[in-house]
């Protein structure tokens, strides 16, 4: 029974930490049109980025890493959010400028090779493809609690944090910013038409969905206490594309539900499924098909998701009309 | 200095496989404007279906290449047909486009995953042996590699110039609605357009992995972008842009790795693919309405 609570416990954690990522790519993607296809890699900077800070020096370990500062995790995760959101803004200050979506697709892509290439030659950056390990978990040298006591505890810990950006996300979107967003995302030239500066507004999108993805990548990379290159390869951005497309694009509700039914019931329960002895990938494989089929039977049979997103509406006569109008 | 001389060799090659599936890529994304994320896919495919003739059933390996690359041809035109076309019908806005071709490749690369699994494979040949021309020293593989990508190039140049149906694709290139405004059959072109890429993918894939000797399941993923990056280098839609853009990439990248690390071998095609994008989108030969 012991093993069941962690399992599922286990599982409500990924559920919070896909829910941010979601949320991220929403709003760069769901509100403000961007088609970010490397999103992946701004979690992973945010991983290791807060990996470094709150590790001991590398020199303790057999690991080769950069700083080591022992800092505490709050700390290292709301620099690690900065630190993915300059990314962003080097990234989109470069390509969001003036590309069109599919060679800005490809852009991104590239960059994200690159940074992938970098992290996994450079051994002394983050020691390269054996991963960044021996991550301390947040509060517990003051706490001091047993691995099963803990885990409940980050549960509550991540949970706490995941709905305060959830609560951020939804402010943003019905704020006027989220509103312009929305605006450039429909269509660009008419939107700048009426002042909106496309490109400041595009940007700001940009590196607030990737603070999200490092926060996400920070808070896992806590839990698991590792991570490594092979943890977060370019398919992975589009298991993220299928939760937002499924459960509703634009809507931060609907990517709580795509959170839910994609990274976590459908890759969770399929991971049960018994190996076939020849193939050991074929599971893997299967899934993705399933995963691609989804997207492109969403895409066909309903674009907008499960819960789409919202009509905004007036609540009453807009308030110019009630002064002096030649009607009223 | 013998390293050099080497790359440089190896890069001719690189640039002769980069050659064929760029070509194949650009005449694609020039005909129809839409840029196809599962083209890696395409070459795997081709690349795996090539090994089950020649070292499942022990065909010749020559024929199964052939066979190989009409065959993929005929599944870029199943994917046309029965994914694209029905999306494009629908006047689905380009992004969602790009994503339904991000669905194909995952599930066109995973099957491939499926059947084949992922372990190294290599083909059934008799053993190589080099041969010197000058200072460079190929194998005999390498140089019926650069000959299919010469016959390759001739082919499609002719293609393009002296048939109507290649008139055709480059009206259609050049503005889709005139060119159907002007009577051009603009489905059946592009049912020929894709099965010609698909065809040029599966050649690519075969040979890239006759170069590479062994392969697996990644080996059209690493080689994509590459290839997107000679194509928009070469100029969206040029076949002669590609072809240069292929050399100088194919150089490029092999002469690096002499003096990097070769982990950063396709780096540089990227960055060589930023600067383009930065400083001359429309690429080296410029195509009027394709920027």
């Amino acid at each position: 029974m012991d093993q069941l609570g962690y399992y599922l416990a286990t599982l409500v954690v990924y559920f919070f930490v896909y829910n941010i990522l979601v949320w991220g790519l929403n709003i760069q993607f769901g509100v403000a049109g961007i088609l970010d296809f490397t999103y992946i890699t701004f979690f992973a900077i945010g991983a290791y980025t807060a990996g470094v800070l709150t590790n001991g020096p590398a020199a303790a370990t057999n690991q080769h890493y950069i700083l080591g500062l022992n800092w505490p995790f709050l700390v290292a995760m709301c620099v690690a959010a900065g630190v993915s959101a300059l990314a962003g803004l080097a990234l989109g200050g470069v390509a969001l400028r003036r590309l069109r979506s599919d060679y800005l697709a490809i852009v991104m892509v590239s960059v994200g090779t690159i940074v992938f290439d970098l992290i996994a030659n450079n051994p002394n950056l983050f020691n390269g493809n054996d991963g960044l390990g021996g991550v301390p978990s947040p509060f517990n040298d003051f706490l001091q609690l047993d691995p099963n006591t803990y885990l409940y505890f980050f549960v509550v810990f991540s949970g706490v944090i995941m709905v305060a950006l959830g609560l951020l996300a939804h402010r943003l979107t019905s704020s006027p910013l989220g509103r312009s967003m929305r605006a450039i995302r429909e269509d660009l030239e008419v939107a700048e038409a009426f002042g909106k500066n496309s490109t400041r507004i595009r940007l700001i999108a940009m590196m607030i969905g990737c603070a999200y993805a490092a926060i996400g990548g920070a808070l896992l990379i806590a839990f698991i206490s590792a991570i490594s290159p092979s943890g977060w390869l370019p398919p992975e951005t589009f298991v993220i594309f299928a939760a937002l497309l499924i459960g509703g694009r634009a809507n931060n509700l609907g990517a709580v539900v795509g959170a839910l039914l994609i990274p976590v019931v459908f890759v969770e329960a399929t991971r049960f499924l018994p190996k076939w002895p020849s193939n050991p990938e074929l599971g893997a494989a299967l899934r993705n098909i399933a995963i691609g089929g989804l997207i492109i039977a969403t895409l066909w049979f309903r674009p907008q998701g499960l819960l789409p997103e919202r009509r905004w509406r007036w609540k009453g006569p807009l308030p110019a009309m009630t002064h002096g109008s030649p009607d009223a | 200095m013998s390293t050099l001389v080497l790359a440089v060799g190896f890069g001719l090659v690189t640039a002769s496989v980069l050659a064929i599936a760029a070509i194949g890529l650009t005449l694609q994304v020039g005909v129809t404007n839409l840029v196809n994320f599962a083209f890696a896919d395409f070459l795997t495919l081709g690349a795996y279906l090539a090994w089950s003739l020649n070292s499942g059933w022990h065909l010749n390996f020559w024929f199964s290449l052939v066979f190989a690359s009409v065959a993929v041809g005929g599944v870029a035109v199943a994917a046309n047909v029965f994914v694209i076309r029905p999306f494009l019908r629908r006047r689905t806005p380009i992004v969602f486009l790009l994503i339904v071709t991000i669905g194909l490749s995952l599930i066109l690369g995973n099957l491939n995953l499926a059947i084949w699994g992922s372990g190294y494979r290599s083909y059934d040949l008799s053993p190589e042996q080099p041969i010197h021309l000058g200072p460079l020293e190929f194998t005999n593989n390498q140089l019926v590699i650069i000959a299919i990508s010469v016959a390759v190039m001739v082919a499609v140049r002719l293609l393009l110039t002296q048939t109507k149906l290649g008139k055709a694709m480059r009206s259609m290139s050049d503005n889709i609605d005139l060119a159907r405004a002007s009577g051009i059959d603009t489905d059946r072109v592009t049912h020929v357009v894709w099965m010609l890429s698909g065809t040029l993918a599966g050649l690519a894939g075969v040979v890239l992995a006759l170069n590479l000797t062994t392969f697996d399941t990644g080996l059209g993923s690493n080689i994509l972008f590459v290839i997107f990056a000679a194509m928009i280098l070469g100029g969206v839609g040029s076949p002669s842009g590609a072809i240069l853009a292929a050399v100088v990439l194919g150089l490029a990248t092999e002469v690096s790795a002499a003096f990097v690390n070769s982990g950063y071998k396709n780096d540089i095609a990227f960055l060589a693919l930023l600067v383009v994008l930065m400083v001359r989108p429309q690429g080296i030969v410029r195509m009027a309405g394709k920027n």
